[in-house]
């Protein structure tokens, strides 16, 4: 597996496992949830309303609003703005399309 | 409602400087962050939990930021500093409303510093919202302080010195780039900046050092090159780059495909000017200052008399000169609240306005190389996205301009472009040269720039119950 995460130079903060659509990955203390999706080699955040184009992270600064997600619980959250913490969860938002498709 | 002599919105290098220098005359100071830590973007702090062994390790940027950051610890003391905390609207009588923690609170400002910052350009390109692609100030921030890499098979696409910056830091990581393309020419220019960067050595230093690395990492840097397209069905897969001429045009038959699946896009910063927009200021459109800038004064006033605009925010002009301009405004700040006469208001001012004529004239400098040329604006075809947040095509915008549009505002009503979450910083500057370039316009009717609204940003619907 590749590893995104840098590691020369860099002692990581404590680790643990968030929750990502009921899947667990890990996370370490200072990274954002976005960082940790991006480290477990996830680029899609969610798909778009009206088209379901793909986003992930864009600006990456909390100014664009592609990497909405639910986090624990509340909806339309900047994944590149909240930090993980230990067991949060991580939900996946659904365009209108997908959104059809779950009985 | 509480009373404040001295707000300062921004906790970046021009905010931090303003505070340090008002607060040690004495002004009753409080800063208003939106970010865990002080610093801004380019002297951005690592988060908690993580230890860096090696203040090199995170480039030069790091280390003159952290000279300022400890000028600002020796007086926080004096400093009321509210991290966190985002302001989403000013109304009259100097009213200032803020979010912290999920509850809004209001306060009145004597005086106010906008020192909001600047933000990539973002380019619209065919296949650029898809996943693997990003800014450079985003990447910049995963690679730098959240020790991540944006991925396996990075491609740099942009212009100017911050794309050798954020190469560096990426090589020094272990990062793979494919190619970093500089859509204009170092080279030609490189005697006028030389003399334009006589005496500032350490700027001179760090230029030769970034193309240094370059070079020994084999990372090819092609000069005159241009992203064209992304391509992928979920994901970044390919990059069509080509040649272009000094139109940023690309010259035909130079296309060619690139394996990558991160793209990171670097033409120039946008300033943020919805503060001094929400707060009335006037404003004009400068290309060479990277767009909507807020009319100042010699010490740095807007035209609402009591609110300043430094940095970035005011026109892009790097942190050297956010620094500087801090400076001036936080000891104009002090003087015009009583803390210090004229005279010695002038005497404490004139080696930062010294300073900052000097970064100014290597600006001008770099501004002539980076300034993006119409090349830049016509990479979107039909059918490519413009406004991200409402899904808005280039092929909607054009028909709302044949159809009559002419200031960005009606182009919004016609088309609801700029009415998403972001408020329009992702297409805003895209739309006002899009029409500007179409219809010939010399002069862009008012305002010219979409009207943002409270809230600035996204905030909880309950937590506006709880202002006074």
């Amino acid at each position: 597996m590749t590893t995104y995460r840098i590691e020369k130079g860099v002692t990581p903060g404590q680790q643990f496992e968030i929750e990502v659509d009921k899947n667990k990955i890990v996370a370490f203390e200072g990274e954002t949830v976005a960082t940790a999706l991006m480290a477990s080699g996830r680029r899609t955040f969610g798909h778009t309303t009206k088209k379901g184009h793909p986003r992930g992270v864009f600006c990456g600064i909390g100014l664009c609003h592609n990497c909405l997600m639910t986090i624990d619980g509340i909806h339309n959250t900047r994944a590149c703005q909240v930090l993980a913490t230990p067991g949060c969860r991580v939900e996946t938002q659904k365009c209108v399309e997908n959104l059809n498709e779950v009985k | 409602m509480k009373s404040n002599e001295l707000v300062i919105i921004g906790g970046g290098a021009g905010g931090l400087a303003a505070a340090i220098e008002a607060a040690k005359l004495g002004v009753e100071t409080t800063v208003i962050d939106e970010n865990v830590k002080p610093g801004g973007q380019i002297y951005r702090q690592l988060e908690e939990g993580f230890q860096i062994h090696s203040l090199r390790a995170l480039g030069r940027d790091y280390t003159r930021g952290s000279r300022l950051l400890n000028e600002f610890d020796v007086i926080r003391s004096k400093i009321k500093y509210l991290n966190n905390t985002v302001v989403w609207g000013l109304f009259p009588e100097n009213e200032l409303v803020y979010q912290h923690s999920g509850r809004s609170e209001s306060l009145r400002y004597r005086k106010l510093i906008i020192a909001s910052g600047a933000y990539d350009r973002p380019v619209a390109f065919p296949g650029w919202t898809l996943p693997g692609v990003l800014t450079a100030g985003g990447a910049q921030r995963l690679v730098k302080t959240q020790r991540v890499l944006p991925g396996e098979m990075i491609l740099l696409a942009g212009t100017g010195p911050l794309q050798l910056v954020l190469a560096n830091q990426i090589i020094n990581a272990g990062g793979n780039i494919v190619a970093v393309l500089e859509a204009g020419t170092i080279i030609d220019s490189w005697f006028k900046l030389l003399r334009s960067l006589w005496g500032q050595w350490d700027l001179l230093m760090d230029g030769l050092s970034y193309i240094f690395n370059i070079r020994k990492a084999k990372v090819p840097l092609l000069l005159n090159h241009i992203i064209l397209e992304a391509h992928g069905e979920e994901e970044v897969k390919e990059a069509v780059v080509a040649r272009v001429d000094k139109d940023w045009r690309p010259i035909p038959g130079t296309e060619r495909t690139l394996d990558v699946d991160t793209i990171c896009i670097g033409y120039g910063l946008v300033p943020s000017a919805e503060i001094t927009q929400l707060g009335k200021c006037e404003h004009q459109y400068s290309p060479r200052l990277g767009g909507w800038v807020p009319k100042r004064q010699e010490n740095l006033e807007t035209s609402v008399p009591g609110i300043y605009a430094i940095g970035d925010g005011s026109g892009v002009e790097g942190s050297k000169a956010a620094i500087a301009e801090g400076r001036i405004a936080g000891i104009d700040a002090a003087h015009t609240l009583g803390y210090l006469s004229a005279s010695d208001s002038r005497k404490r001012k004139e080696p930062f306005e010294k300073q900052l004529k000097k970064y100014r004239r290597f600006r001008k400098v770099m501004d002539k190389i980076s300034e993006p040329r119409p090349g830049l604006f016509e990479l979107a075809k039909e059918d490519t996205i413009i406004c991200r947040c409402e899904e808005i095509t280039l092929g909607d915008v054009d028909e709302a301009i044949a159809r009559g549009g002419r200031e960005i505002n009606e182009i919004k009503r016609m088309t609801r472009a700029g009415m998403g979450r972001c408020q329009g910083r992702m297409c805003g500057p895209f739309l006002v040269e899009r029409i500007r370039r179409t219809v010939g316009l010399q002069e862009i009717p008012g305002p010219g720039h979409l009207n943002p609204r409270p809230p600035l940003k996204p905030i909880k619907l309950g937590s506006m119950t709880t202002v006074d």
